[in-house]
């Protein structure tokens, strides 16, 4: 067992010197879109516990759950995007993030999969065009296989601190 | 900030750093408290040794501190003041006013200092430090001259004087120029028990005097024993001392003054130096025990611990510890408005005459201090709380009580599986261990809930002390000389609440000393007393902690209100005329209102009383004025005990469950449409002949009504002060005690709901803040605002994907 442990740790650590410095994103669907986050933004992932709608709380917030005792205000992701509604169903996650001050957590379609891009498969996000909403930090082009696909491997990188500011 | 930084900072962890704040802060509180049992003790014109010595310590004790971490200009400020803390406490500089507001100055810059290192403030005070310390270098260059010694005047051996150290000389000076006789005792003791025997004979002179100092005389000793003279300054006579000292191995003697006279005039009486005057029979005499002046006039706060506090205001004292009994008797010098008829000064005359001294003239009169315990009493306290305290992060707290909240969850769970066995007749010894075990658990689930809830609870005292420094520097700069009177300092309320009420408080007080408090002139002209009385009273009514703010001063005119309020456009004259007194007084929490042309130095700083108002609503308390022309003016905050635990009904609307405190529910009747009147587009019911404006809550909220609610409907009756509303709601569902919890950052500007709280299965409810939605309904302009947004909020909602999800919950 530790030898296997060792063994996959030294691929790892081949790999990482071959490809040069990979980052961790953690992929989700959205309106038929691929967005991706740097997954140490991310705390959990959470199957939608019955969420309490808070009135009068601006329309993005979708209300608030209890994660273990602590309150949690879930942003709708699609309502910050501008894109349509749609229900939720049973692949909705919420993904908990960490605003610094509180937790909040970001109501998404689907979870994915986690890529782990170097800095060469990520394209700046001016390749769409010149002016880019805040959010977008960039393009991801994973060149390894992504087990999908159907999606191609388009993924729009995101910065979060805009999303959760605003 | 960064030149600050020095080598230590980095090293020290976080934790480390969070020690040093904490603890600097309670050291810094520390050393304002005894400041002002200084000035207390100043204006009886003595200095008390042992509390500036106090002071030196926190401040000697700070500069460790500040070493360590690095805070270069707290360790400098620290340095200074030790010099001039020793030059007092050495006699080599007298303590004045001005000395003692240099020293008050230092401790608010202390407190800059502390929130610059934390980060809270972006400017370091260094100039403000750089201007005090050369404050204090002059001060401690203009000290006492020598003068001619009046210990000259007693026959003293010179041989004696001459081994006497700085301290004990000056103690001698201190106590021969208040007139006390000088003993001198010898004293054999036996080599191997002279400790323990000379803490004894100390231990029996202290209540008459005070020993200077005790030296071997050389004499009369073998090798086992050893003589010692004592040289002892006390008021009691020969006669008193050998019978407390005596026994065959003190041999005593007074000390004679040269050119005959062997006394000092004789020691006042007791009681004829008490400083309560007519209120003597309140204050128990003060026994000699603790104090080393027993022959002097007494001031009560040398005993501040035991002894109570003058009570002025004509209420039957929240608790019986600390507050004096007989003045429930004393007529309320302006505490019931209603029987003052108005302004003729000669009423106000009457009434003034009539009103006991509220407070002795701040000369005679040690005013503080309530937490400022400066005497013996109070520094064993303060020891034992430090060996037996520890400090808690009040995050780890609200941890506990997040933890405690699922085991409530888990108790409810486990009361509905217990009723399941029960109903099954083949496990009915199941059954009863399941049920009895349930009982347990939540007994002692309960008292964990207590428990938790003891631990946040502090004394009020705590932001009371930064009050009485506010006070008194306010006072100084408006040259008003002003008394401020605590009461139920030691009632208890959340810590939370205590750190957030520190700024409105504050606020409200220089408010009174600015406005309220009439010139020196202005007051003698009408009869008052020169020096003005603010009370600050908080007792506990209920689940509710009161806090008043109480000034003698002029009173508010209504009519300069609604001028002031008109002019500024908040309302029409027209409005302003229908409106009754206290909603006139209300204006002044209107954003902008101000009665002044320009700010003032006092008033200008700081927040206004709408920011005052939304801070205490923000903790879910309300503010209530009243105030009459001539008299004075009172203000009385009602805030929860605490914002953790709290008793709700839960009640169900448009299919939502919210959670309603009870301490602001009345009642809840059944919902009776047909008593439904309009009144100028506001419904209001029939509540057995009053009028009650009501709400109805899925409106108010932009919620769908729900289609299905042909039951019967609840109006539930809320009171807030001597405001009512009912909110009709579809179904009452029950009462329950819940942990409340804050709601994050993002939804703090969403007004109506103080908190929410969880059921049991996963769901939340929200708690709503009746305060501010009785006066969103009560004032109309919310309404307005809200019609607006709930048409935006209603689509949103009734759409989309909340309603799926619901469905899956």
């Amino acid at each position: 067992m530790a030898a296997l442990v060792r063994r996959r740790a030294e691929q790892r650590a081949l790999r990482r010197a071959a490809d040069g410095q990979r980052t961790e994103y953690l992929a989700f669907s959205l309106a038929g879109e691929i967005y991706a986050v740097e997954i140490h933004s991310i705390g959990e992932i959470l199957k939608p516990p019955p969420i309490t709608e808070v009135p009068r709380a601006e329309p993005s917030i979708i209300g608030v759950v209890s994660v273990r005792g602590r309150l949690v205000t879930v942003i709708d992701l699609r309502k910050r995007f501008g894109v349509k509604d749609a229900p939720i169903g049973h692949l909705t996650r919420i993904l908990l993030v960490d605003k610094g001050d509180e937790k909040l957590g970001l109501l998404v379609d689907e979870v994915l999969q986690v890529y782990r891009l170097t800095e060469n498969e990520i394209e700046p996000a001016n390749v769409l065009g010149g002016d880019q909403p805040a959010h977008i930090l960039g393009i991801g082009r994973p060149k390894e296989g992504t087990g999908r696909p159907d999606f191609g491997s388009l993924l729009v990188l995101l910065d979060l601190r805009p999303i959760l500011d605003g | 900030m960064a030149e600050h930084g020095g080598g230590g900072r980095g090293d020290l962890g976080d934790k480390a750093r969070e020690e040093f704040f904490s603890e600097a802060q309670e050291l810094i509180d520390g050393l304002g408290r005894d400041l002002l049992a200084v000035d207390a003790v100043s204006k009886g014109g003595r200095t008390d040794p042992e509390l500036i010595n106090d002071v030196f310590r926190a401040v000697h004790t700070l500069k460790g501190l500040a070493g360590l971490f690095g805070a270069t200009l707290m360790s400098g400020l620290s340095h200074e003041l030790e010099d001039v803390l020793d030059d007092l406490r050495l006699g080599r500089l007298e303590m004045s006013p001005a000395v003692l507001d240099l020293l008050f100055r230092a401790v608010e810059l202390y407190a800059q200092i502390l929130a610059a290192e934390r980060g809270d403030r972006p400017d370091e005070p260094g100039a403000d430090v750089k201007a005090l310390l050369h404050a204090l270098g002059q001060v401690s260059q203009r000290r006492e001259g020598g003068g001619v010694s009046p210990v000259a005047q007693y026959e003293l051996d010179p041989g004696l004087l001459g081994v006497l150290t700085e301290y004990e000389e000056y103690r001698l000076r201190t106590n021969i120029a208040q007139g006390v006789s000088l003993f001198r005792i010898r004293v054999q003791f036996r080599l191997d028990t002279i400790d323990s025997a000379l803490d004894e004979l100390k231990a029996r002179a202290r209540p008459h005097g005070e020993i200077i100092t005790y030296l071997p005389t050389g004499e009369g000793g073998d090798a086992d024993s050893i003589e010692l003279e004592i040289l002892l300054a006390s008021h009691a006579t020969l006669a008193v001392l050998e019978a407390a000292l005596g026994g065959s191995y003190a041999a005593i003697e007074e000390v004679q003054r040269r050119g005959g006279r062997s006394r000092p005039p004789p020691a006042i009486d007791e009681h004829e130096g008490e400083p309560f005057g007519d209120m003597t029979g309140a204050v128990p005499a003060v026994t000699g025990e603790t104090s080393s002046f027993p022959q002097a006039p007494q001031p009560p706060e040398s005993k501040a611990g035991e002894l109570p506090l003058p009570v002025v205001w004509g209420r039957e004292p929240p608790t019986t510890g600390t507050v004096s009994t007989t003045t429930s008797e004393m007529p309320p010098p302006f505490g019931d408005f209603g029987r003052v008829s108005r302004g003729r000064p000669t009423d106000v005359d009457d009434i003034l005459k009539s009103m006991p001294p509220p407070v002795p003239p701040a000369e005679k009169q040690p005013s503080y201090p309530p937490g400022a315990v400066g005497g013996t009493g109070g520094r064993e306290m303060s020891l034992r709380s430090v060996s037996q305290t520890v400090r808690v992060d009040i995050r780890k707290l609200d941890h506990l009580m997040n933890i405690v909240g699922e085991l409530a969850i888990v108790r409810t769970s486990l009361a509905k599986l217990s009723d399941k066995v029960r109903l099954r007749p083949d496990a009915r010894g199941l059954a009863n261990e399941l049920y009895r075990l349930h009982r347990v658990f939540e007994r002692n689930l309960a008292q964990m809930q207590n428990g938790i809830l003891e631990v946040r609870m502090v004394p009020l005292g705590q932001a009371f002390d930064k009050l009485a420094r506010i006070v008194r520097q306010i006072s100084r700069e408006h040259d008003k000389q002003v008394n401020l009177v605590v009461t139920g300092a030691e009632t208890e309320i959340d810590k939370l609440i205590v750190e957030e009420l520190s700024d409105p408080l504050m606020h409200m007080i220089r408010n009174a000393i600015d406005h309220g408090i009439e010139p020196r002139e202005e007051r003698m002209r009408v009869g008052k007393p020169t020096v003005g009385t603010i009370a600050l009273n908080a007792f506990q009514k209920g689940n509710h902690v009161v806090i008043e703010v109480e000034d003698d001063g002029a009173g508010m005119n209504t009519q300069v209100i609604i001028n002031s309020a008109v002019r500024r456009g908040l309302l029409s004259r027209e409005q302003a005329m229908e409106l009754a007194p206290h909603e006139i007084l209300g204006l002044v929490f209107l954003p902008g209102f101000t009665t002044r042309g320009e700010a003032t130095d006092l008033s200008g700083r700081g927040v206004g009383m709408d920011i005052v108002k939304t801070n205490i609503s923000r903790m879910g308390g309300i503010i209530d004025i009243s105030s009459e022309l001539g008299i004075g003016t009172k203000m009385t905050i009602t805030l929860p005990i605490t914002l953790a635990v709290i008793s709700v009904l839960i009640v169900e609307t448009a299919g939502r469950t919210y959670a309603i405190p009870l301490a602001s529910v009345e009642e809840a009747i059944v919902f009776d449409e047909r008593d439904v009147r309009a009144v100028e587009d506001r419904e209001v019911m029939n509540q057995r002949g009053r009028t009650l404006p009501i709400c109805r809550l899925w409106k108010l909220f932009g919620l769908a009504p729900e289609a299905a609610a042909t039951g019967k409907r609840f109006v539930v009756i809320a009171a807030v002060g001597n405001r009512k509303l009912g909110f009709v709601v579809d179904r009452l569902v029950g009462q329950q005690d819940i942990v409340i919890k804050a709601l994050g950052k993002s939804l703090s500007h969403v007004r109506g709901f103080a908190g929410a709280t969880e059921l049991g299965d996963q769901r939340v409810a929200l708690v709503l803040d009746v305060a501010a939605l009785v006066e969103e309904v009560l004032s109309g302009d919310g309404e307005r605002l809200l019609e607006g947004r709930s048409a935006g909020a209603l689509e949103m909602r009734t759409e989309g994907r909340l309603g799926d999800g619901r469905a899956r919950a």
